[in-house]
């Protein structure tokens, strides 16, 4: 009993503090929001194979996710870089629809440092993924315009950054997922909105229990979901308490002997 | 006639303190809308919560309370359950006071999550608003089942529900009373569970941080509001059904049509409010188009039959008219009139139009001001006239007038705006609808007319009373 107290506090207290530290899911969401709809600017990028080309150029051929690096990260660029890779591995159209464009922000980078990346992915013979280095001032940019900072710590070397997938069609974001890891689910709603397919429905992060529809990123379709329920249920047990209160009713001696009043027994004055 | 009780005199003094107050909450509201009033703009919105939240919560409890007074000639509620629920009512009526005037909340009466958590109010103003709807919740769920539970004393749901009517039988007879009040107190006690849910899931956020699907929530909260507006329609009529026809001289009773009618009602008003989410894109189709038809099919069992029922039990009796039976057929009128603006809005393409322009406040002030508000005053009145002289024709007329000129002016200034696309909920106009201020103006001044009306209305019962005392002793 006490044990079941003790996890009833210290649920209510985490919430407390979840609730005061302003640190909610949702506002997650409305930073991702807040870059919708913004036009990239375009930039000269140097190609791990030791191209130069516009990305005004990249995103004409097909849209881009694109997402922001640097090669000596020893914290979430490989892992976000290795889940997009299985991930777009696995949503489809990668190639067909989009390509990745994995943007080294570190001006020390060099496009040998982007063949190198590309092999730890083994990834040195896709087509559909680039790697690429810009100008400072340009990467500068395009990080301003999507809102994307990082920081350099002198004493390690490490830049400190957020991640960040951006889904790009002619220059336009068209959707953005701030965070790691990128749930699966999500990436998969952001190439269904890639591909020009309306999404109508998301989860929030950190909503996930009790929703009405869940939309299925594999077949882009929207199905109840186990909140319909709570939609269904007063109704339900409305009717339900009806049937009980009507089927065992506590009546009294003098009423339950009387015959029903006729309403035409009724004072009509 | 039986004496008037305590309790029901005691609401009808809460209405005759409640509504003037509320009333002139409206009257601010359409007088800072005109572009008046600009050192009390900022209390717009905490005013708007408040006037929503009082209209609806006074005229659910003061039908309810009606029902409940009529339904003693047949069963027997609880007394004690019955002054729980003035209390309760009340306790939650000074919460809400506090929240709104003390922590200026105003998320409006629907308090679509997570607004209320959201809004520039401080967060013990949300949470004073969240135990209040719980007091009210509460409270007017154990009223209800302790209404139903009379009923049951006394009938079989399929009695109470007159389904034996259905099949050809006519005893044991049932009266309309009966019948009405069993389908709304079922549909009740399902709105006040949605509630009983939001308002757990609103707790579930503030105290435990767990995000509610806002999709849902809206769901639930519509169902919510959507049934008890819609209940509280009916049970003014169920209470027409009882007290009209001891004016018109004939019993006003159960048959196949009206036990046929108030049964669909009770399935189809669970189904209605979808017209309220047609905005929300995600809502399947296929439920789009239930609460289209849903809202459709729910006008013609409840409101035709009962309108037709009711003009069909005047015409050609000895009818004795007075301010009662007057004020009975105008809320009639008043339901009807307000049912067929509402129709017009749950019309998918035309609510793409309307949606959220004064179109919506004026169809709901016309069925609430001019059709459940009269009958219920009309009621109130009935049952206070006991022994005393009927009222004079002048001031029968004076008090009529008064409120129709002053109701249908005030609601025609919201049709015309609302034709016109002025946005509902702003308190001032920007330029593109500047000549919304023109009819708000004019709304205000109707309104004024109206609580003159109400006021001489009281003024009226309270002479009534008075002789009716005086008769008595």
């Amino acid at each position: 009993m006490r044990a079941a107290h003790a996890v009833i506090v210290a649920w209510l207290l985490s919430g407390i503090a979840c609730v005061c530290s302003g640190a909610t899911p949702a506002s997650i969401s409305r930073d991702e929001a807040r870059v919708a709809e913004r036009m990239l600017p375009d930039a000269e990028l140097r190609l791990a194979d030791g191209r130069l080309m516009r990305l005004s150029a990249l995103w004409r051929e097909r849209p881009l996710l694109l997402t922001l690096f640097y090669r000596h990260c020893a914290g979430t660029c490989m892992p976000s870089l290795l889940l997009i890779r299985d991930a777009a591995a696995g949503s489809g159209g990668l190639g067909r629809d989009f390509r990745v464009l994995a943007l080294s922000f570190a001006d020390s980078d060099t496009a040998e440092d982007m063949r190198a990346q590309a092999a730890s992915l083994g990834l040195q013979n896709d087509p559909n993924w680039l790697f690429a280095v810009g100008r400072t001032e340009d990467v500068q940019r395009i990080a301003d315009a999507l809102g994307f900072w990082f920081r350099r710590d002198l004493a390690t070397g490490q830049y400190d950054h957020p991640t960040m997938l951006v889904a790009v069609d002619q220059g336009r974001v068209v959707r953005a997922l701030l965070g790691y890891p990128i749930a699966a689910e999500r990436f998969r709603e952001l190439v269904w909105e890639l591909r020009g397919s309306f999404v109508p429905y998301y989860r929030l992060p950190g909503q996930s229990w009790l929703r009405c529809f869940e939309f299925n990123g594999r077949t882009g379709t929207v199905r109840p979901d186990w909140g319909m329920l709570l939609v269904l249920a007063p109704g339900m047990i409305a009717i339900l308490v009806a049937i009980g209160l009507f089927a065992y009713p506590q009546r009294p001696a003098a009423h339950a002997a009387s015959p029903p009043v006729r309403a035409s027994e009724t004072a009509v004055r | 006639m039986r004496q008037v009780s305590a309790i029901t005199l005691a609401w009808i003094a809460v209405v005759a303190l409640l509504f003037p107050i509320l009333i002139a909450l409206g009257i601010y509201m359409r007088t800072v809308q005109s572009g008046h009033l600009a050192e009390l703009q900022s209390w717009f919105y905490p005013m708007m919560t408040l006037h929503g939240l009082g209209m609806v919560g006074l005229w659910f409890t003061a039908p309810l309370a009606c029902v409940s007074d009529a339904l003693q000639r047949h069963v027997k509620p609880s007394a004690t359950v019955s002054w729980l629920a003035l209390g309760g009512t009340v306790a939650g009526v000074l919460l809400l006071l506090i929240c709104v005037f003390l922590g200026r909340f105003a998320a409006g009466w629907y308090f679509l999550y997570p607004l209320p958590l959201m809004g520039g109010w401080p967060k013990w103003s949300a949470v004073l608003f969240l135990v209040a709807l719980t007091i009210l919740g509460a409270t007017w769920l154990v009223w209800s089942l302790d209404l139903l539970r009379a009923i049951a004393q006394r009938y079989s749901l399929s009695q109470a529900l007159a389904w034996h009517y259905l099949v050809g039988r006519n005893e044991p007879e049932v009266p309309p009373l009966v019948l009405i009040a069993t389908v709304s107190l079922i549909v009740c006690v399902a709105g006040l569970i949605a509630a009983v849910v939001v308002v757990a899931l609103f707790y579930a956020d503030v105290f435990g941080g767990i995000k509610s699907d806002t999709l849902l929530m809206k769901n639930l909260t519509f169902f919510f509001g959507h049934v008890l507006v819609n209940l509280s329609m009916y049970l003014g009529a169920a209470v027409t059904y009882e007290a009209l026809p001891e004016y018109a001289g004939r019993p006003w009773k159960t048959n196949r049509i009206v036990a046929l009618s108030w049964n669909a009602v009770l399935i189809i008003v669970l189904l209605a409010y979808f017209h309220h989410l047609y905005m929300d894109f995600v809502q399947p189709e296929a439920v789009q188009y239930i609460g289209q038809i849903a809202s459709y099919v729910s006008s013609i069992p409840a409101a035709v039959v009962t309108i037709f029922g009711a003009l069909m039990l005047v015409y050609r009796s000895p009818m004795r008219w007075g301010l009662a039976p007057a004020l009975f057929l105008a809320g009639l009128a008043g339901w009807a009139i307000g049912g067929v603006g509402a129709v017009i809005d749950s019309t998918i393409t035309v609510n793409a139009v309307l949606h959220n322009t004064l179109w919506v406040p004026a169809h709901f002030h016309t069925y609430f001001l001019m059709g459940l508000v009269l009958l219920t005053l009309a009621y109130f009145y009935h049952r206070t006239q006991t022994g005393a002289q009927p009222e004079t024709r002048a001031s029968r007329w004076m008090i009529m007038a008064l409120m129709f000129v002053g109701g249908y002016g005030f609601l025609l200034m919201f049709y015309l705006a609302g034709a016109l696309s002025v946005p509902r909920r702003y308190a001032l106009y920007p330029p593109e609808v500047a000549y919304g201020a023109s009819y708000a103006a004019a709304a205000a001044a109707f309104a004024a007319v109206f609580l003159l009306g109400f006021l001489l209305y009281l003024r009226q019962l309270w002479k009534r009373r008075a002789d009716a005392a005086t008769a008595q002793t």
